[in-house]
């Protein structure tokens, strides 16, 4: 009788080994559940990353392909401007030298505006 | 009362109790398992959406900073482009400085303008004075024009002031490098008149500027205000 009764509780300390054992198991599951998180996380992220960095390199190598453009008409610009200012110049030079000549020996003697008359 | 169970109940007992407790651990298990699951999705989407904005902040910082930069880039350009516009000007202007000084030393050719020109100067020179004694510097080269030119400037100070024609003493001690035209000194040395050619370019030159810029290179598109 009693070497039945300690087999029965065998046979249930038994069931519960295998029990805790699934349910450890279960546990290690969650475990490497949160690792897992972390891991696929960084992964995702690291996609991301790379993905957002071709985007802004296609964005600032079409930049500075206009900078390069604009610069080059700039200088057309300058460079046509160059040319009118020194053709207007060429033109009108010596009139202004004209100008200035007679302005150098305009001279017009005036007596001062305070200037009072001696009471004779 | 109950009697004792026989073989077949106790087994049956036991393994009711065996797949209880089998059953009552599966049902943890899988708690914990799905449980776990979903606190695996939470946290992973927490971390990517954590990263993920920090690093569309950065990517968004990044794009301005170019932005920024090429506003810059092109700001610069502008100004190099009308930087070097101005200089080219100045240039120029500085070209017509020239020839306009090399024309004004061809002036005193012209005898009898000449002469009527140091009459001007020197009368202009004695009305700015306004006193009885001076003294006309001149070029040597001048010396007889000036002295004649002083003679008749003093008479037409007279009639137009009615005060006494002045006494003019006439010094040939202006620069020989100079292209003429006279320097007045009154009232013991301490006043001095610059009535020289030079002299009166050297002023045109500067308050003519405008009028210059205008007749050189038409007037200014981008000027608001012209009163």
């Amino acid at each position: 009788m009693a070497a039945q009764q300690s087999q029965g509780i065998q046979t249930l300390l038994e069931a519960e080994k295998e029990a805790a054992k699934v349910v450890q198991q279960a546990r290690a599951y969650r475990v490497q559940k949160l690792k897992d998180a972390r891991s696929e996380a960084e992964k995702e992220i690291a996609e991301y990353k790379a993905q957002k960095e071709t985007e802004f390199q296609t964005f600032s190598s079409e930049r500075s392909g206009s900078t390069q453009t604009s610069q080059s008409a700039v200088d057309q610009d300058t460079e046509v401007k160059l040319a009118q200012v020194t053709s207007s110049y060429t033109q009108r030079k010596n009139d202004v030298v004209k100008k200035l000549l007679e302005r150098a020996v305009l001279v017009e003697p005036t007596l001062h505006p305070n200037f009072k008359a001696k009471i004779q | 009362m109950a009697r004792p169970m026989n073989d077949d109940e106790v087994a049956n007992e036991m393994n009711k109790m065996v797949t209880f407790i089998k059953q009552e651990a599966l049902e943890k298990a899988r708690e914990i398992r799905v449980k776990a699951d979903e606190e695996f999705a939470i946290e992973k989407a927490k971390l990517v959406k954590q990263e993920t904005s920090a690093i569309d902040a950065q990517y968004d910082k990044k794009r301005k900073q170019a932005e920024v930069a090429l506003k810059i880039a092109q700001s610069t350009q502008t100004n190099k482009s009308r930087l070097k516009l101005l200089q080219a000007r100045e240039g120029h202007l500085q070209d017509l400085f020239g020839a306009a000084r090399t024309e004004l030393v061809k002036l005193p050719q012209d005898k009898e303008r000449y002469a009527e020109l140091l009459e001007g100067l020197v009368l202009q020179g004695l009305l700015t004075l306004m006193e009885p004694r001076a003294t006309v510097l001149s070029r040597e080269a001048d010396l007889q024009l000036v002295q004649s030119a002083a003679t008749r400037a003093a008479e037409k100070y007279a009639s137009l002031t009615g005060h006494a024609a002045p006494e003019i003493s006439v010094e040939a001690t202006l620069d020989k490098d100079s292209a003429g035209g006279v320097k007045l000194v009154g009232a013991a040395n301490r006043i001095t008149i610059d009535n020289s050619l030079d002299e009166r370019m050297r002023l045109l030159e500067d308050r003519m500027l405008p009028e210059i810029r205008t007749d050189l290179f038409g007037a200014n598109e981008n000027r608001r205000f012209n009163n």
